[in-house]
């Protein structure tokens, strides 16, 4: 198992480091410049070139880049807050995404868990239905649509909860934007949960736990849930990054000053080391819970923790 | 289950009300902006909002008034030599930084070589250089002399002496431009690299002190400076502003009273037009498209030109698309920015070129068929770049479609691109139509005018003219320049040559659609410099 966690963080290491590469070089290829204003003249750009050594070959500035980084030196903006640290840019708004979408993740789950749990043990119900319906409508429509809508009636018409992110009421604040994008994980979790449940359900050693005289709870939830689990932590995993690295459209409707939004407008205005680090930042944490995600699996499913000790 | 339900909500309600009287603190104006400040650093910054908040907190040597005029901020009184070259501010004794440091003539000079220095690549340096003419600054610029050499000194503490190359009519209100505020060096350089970037590494010596910032903050907050000179006219305790991307969640913070004044979207404009508190805000901005006259051979005929202008139902796009204000202009020099010798708008007679520009299908027409026939074609296939944003996407549909209509054989395609790179594009000469915006920098129609001299990174098209470089040459820096009758008099014939070959199609001076408060007075705005002053604002309640 160490053997295996040490192969496994050596190769994250290095995919970190192709990521990278592959940034700068999209950075290059991307149409335009991030000093493209019509007010600015040939001259002047040439100097905002060579001060921030953009005039440098792409290699020259990707092995800079790296040798900063590893100073914990994510280099300055250019455009969307103009000489800013990058490190001083995100470390405010990184929480508040992470926080929100933890949120959301975390609703997600335990109303998804709920839910497909529910539509499994009452099959062909009308609960069943009940949940498959809401499941459909938390998968099809837009986390935006949902948005809108809470906002307008829990914020603008109840005036419950702030319809724009308040950094003094960070937790009411964080509410509507949390449900929003909670639907789409609740939806996914309860299919997954609510078929994995039923394949589960149907087989020969529930059938032999069920005759050993193992009942109630203790059934559901130790030998059929448990290994329901498995398919459903792989679908969580990728979802969790997802939001934890923030909405953009969601941000933008509540005005919340997150990192969604941050690498939109830094793309939308080539600002290279916003983008740069934003996407640095988001392959670490999905490489990093893909890996949580593998070391997860051993411990809810004993046989995977076996085949990868005989590797 | 559900008491408790009820309970939990109740108590949330409570407490986030209690919360929100405490952070409320009053009557702070609420204001809305729609994008985040790019830079705090008054050298560096080139955005409306940013120049906004900066001016919130800082005054220049002269500040605007309601009409966009020049009075006396730091500077209380100023000399101006004989032949218009040398001006001498004196700057008034109770002037202070929020340090406690006095405001001086030598915070000036910072300020302004800080502009000009070429290490710090300023965008707006030509402010000091080609619009100010403040002595040895384009050399400076270029690199070929030292930041001391700039035209401007210190001679003592309260003097301030600057000399120009050539008299220039409207520098003092180039004075409350935020590039030529002050900044204190001893303060800059004890907080080094991150000026700019909290309430801690800015100084303030205008009306409001900023007490919460973050970088590219989605709301942040300023309260009234109590060692403001003019502290006892200053009204409002505070600004509380809050950037708001999304219009319709604007519209309805508004609505429930968090927001005391809002931008409006086009589509919400029906909705609220009846309202009292709609109002529409002249933004001087000019929209108008431009042929790459050089390279593109049926665009460097005339009578072709002529056509597409005539084509456009600028009335059309104003009232029906847009619907926020803005005013079909006909004219290379916007509305409402710009008010000359005798108090009027430069532009204000919008039928002044009507020989060369109007909505006119019919003359449209009979100009592409001589066009066509000149160039022995019947039909002609034309590309327009056109930026990614909501306004420019609205309106190039309607173009081509006006174009398409009016003149038969045409076929107009449109290509989204991002601004940045319709920009890089236009400046390469790399298209054919490109539908583009320019905004004023100061209150002078030579802020347009100056664009199609030849050579300009901005003269898009590439037009050249000998008469029309010689006569922005005389208005500039040649003889008319201190007699301001004749310089706009000859402007005119300047901007008669620019319509007179359709080296742009204008299409229509914008205007901001806005929602104010009942309650708030006294906002003050403008299409240049500063887009909104909030000195005078007084909120009722």
């Amino acid at each position: 198992m160490k053997k295996y966690t040490l192969k496994r963080l050596l190769t994250s290491l290095f995919t970190l480091l192709a990521i990278l590469l592959v940034l700068f070089i999209l950075m290059q290829l991307m149409p335009g410049s991030p000093f493209n204003d019509e007010k600015l003249n040939d001259d002047q750009r040439a100097a905002l070139y060579a001060k921030y050594g953009l005039d440098q070959p792409v290699l020259v500035q990707f092995f800079r880049y790296v040798g900063n980084m590893l100073k914990g030196d994510y280099g300055v903006s250019y455009n969307i807050s103009k000489n800013t640290p990058i490190s001083q840019l995100i470390q405010t708004r990184l929480p508040i995404s992470i926080g929100i979408g933890g949120a959301a993740v975390t609703l997600g789950a335990i109303m998804g868990l709920i839910f497909g749990l529910v539509a499994a043990l009452k099959h062909d119900t009308f609960w069943d239905t009940l949940a498959t319906v809401v499941s459909v409508i938390g998968v099809s429509v837009p986390s935006y649509v949902f948005a809108l809508g809470l906002s307008y009636v829990l914020g603008f018409r109840a005036q419950w909860f702030p319809m724009l992110y308040n950094a003094q009421l960070a937790t009411q604040s964080s509410v509507l934007p949390s449900v929003a994008l909670s639907m789409f994980t609740m939806a996914s979790i309860a299919r997954f949960t609510r078929t994995e449940m039923l394949e589960v359900l149907d087989s020969d050693y529930m059938l032999l736990a069920e005759s050993k005289g193992i009942s109630g709870p203790a059934l559901i939830f130790r030998h059929a849930l448990r290994n329901a689990l498995i398919p459903i932590v792989t679908v969580l995993a990728p979802l969790i990054v997802d939001l934890m690295t923030g909405s953009l459209v969601v941000e933008k409707i509540f005005a919340i000053p997150g990192v969604g939004s941050l690498l939109v407008n830094a793309i939308q205005s080539n600002d290279y080391n916003v983008v740069i680090s934003l996407s640095f930042i988001y392959s670490a944490m999905y490489i990093g819970i893909m890996l949580v995600v593998d070391i997860l699996y051993g411990i809810i499913d004993p046989r995977i923790r076996l085949a990868k000790e005989g590797d | 289950m559900k008491k408790l339900l009820s309970l939990v909500l109740a108590l949330t309600m409570v407490l986030s009300l209690g919360v929100v009287a405490m952070a409320d603190g009053g009557s702070d104006l609420n204001v809305m902006v729609e994008t985040p400040v790019m830079s705090l650093d008054p050298q560096i910054a080139t955005d409306g909002t940013s120049f906004e908040v900066i001016a919130d907190y800082t005054d220049g040597l002269t500040q605007m008034d309601a009409e966009g005029g020049a009075i006396p901020a730091i500077a209380e009184s100023w000399d101006i030599s004989d032949d218009g070259t040398v001006y001498t501010f004196h700057l008034r004794e109770d002037a202070v930084w929020s340090n406690g440091e006095p405001v001086t003539a030598a915070d000036f000079v910072f300020g302004w070589q800080r502009a000009v220095d070429p290490a710090n690549a300023s965008e707006y340096s030509y402010m000091l250089s080609d619009i100010g003419q403040v002595v040895n600054a384009a050399e400076i610029i270029a690199g070929e002399k030292d930041v001391s050499e700039l035209g401007v000194k210190a001679v003592d503490d309260k003097t301030l002496e600057v000399t120009l190359n050539v008299p220039v009519s409207y520098f003092l209100s180039l004075m409350y431009f935020p590039t030529y505020y002050p900044v204190n060096q001893a303060f800059f350089e004890s907080v080094s690299d991150t000026f700019g970037t909290s309430p801690e590494t800015v100084l303030s010596n205008g009306a409001f002190v900023l007490d919460s910032y973050e970088p590219a903050a989605t709301a942040f907050h300023l309260t009234k400076n109590p060692d403001y000179y003019d502290a006892d006219k200053i009204q409002l305790p505070g600004l509380n502003y809050q950037v708001i991307q999304d219009s319709q969640q604007a519209l309805m913070s508004f609505q429930t009273g968090a927001l005391d004044t809002v931008l409006v979207g086009g589509e919400q404009v029906e909705q609220v037009q009846d309202d009292p508190q709609f109002l529409t805000v002249g933004a001087g901005y000019l929209w108008y498209v431009s042929p790459n006259i050089k390279d593109v051979p049926e665009l460097a005929n005339q009578n072709i030109r002529m056509a597409l202008t005539y084509a456009i139902n600028r009335a059309d796009i104003a009232e029906s698309v847009l619907m926020d204000g803005s005013i079909p202009t006909y004219t290379a020099v916007p509305l409402q920015f710009a008010t000359g010798p005798d108090g009027s708008d430069f532009s204000e007679d919008q039928t002044l070129f009507a020989d060369y520009c109007a909505d006119d299908a019919d003359k449209a027409a009979e100009y592409w068929a001589a066009g066509l026939e000149e160039l022995g074609i019947d039909s002609l296939e034309l590309d327009m770049i056109v930026d990614a944003d909501d306004e420019p996407q609205k309106v190039a549909p309607v173009l081509k479609e006006q174009w398409e209509t009016a003149l038969p054989g045409l076929t107009v395609n449109l290509t989204i691109e991002p601004k940045k790179q319709r920009v890089e594009d236009m400046q390469n000469g790399d298209f054919q139509l490109g539908l583009t915006r320019w905004g004023p920098d100061y209150a002078d129609p030579m802020t347009y005018l100056g664009m199609w001299v030849t050579d300009n990174s901005n003269n898009y098209g590439f037009w050249s003219s000998e008469e029309y470089d010689a006569i922005i040459d005389e208005c500039t820096t040649g003889e008319l320049c201190t007699d301001a009758e004749g310089r706009w008099a000859r402007l005119y014939d300047a901007e008669e040559l620019v319509m007179a070959d359709a080296v742009i199609f204008p299409l229509y001076t914008k205007a901001n659609a806005e929602m104010i408060s009942s309650a708030v007075t006294g906002i003050e705005h403008h299409p240049c410099a500063l887009n909104r002053v909030f000195k005078n604002a007084v909120k009722e309640g």
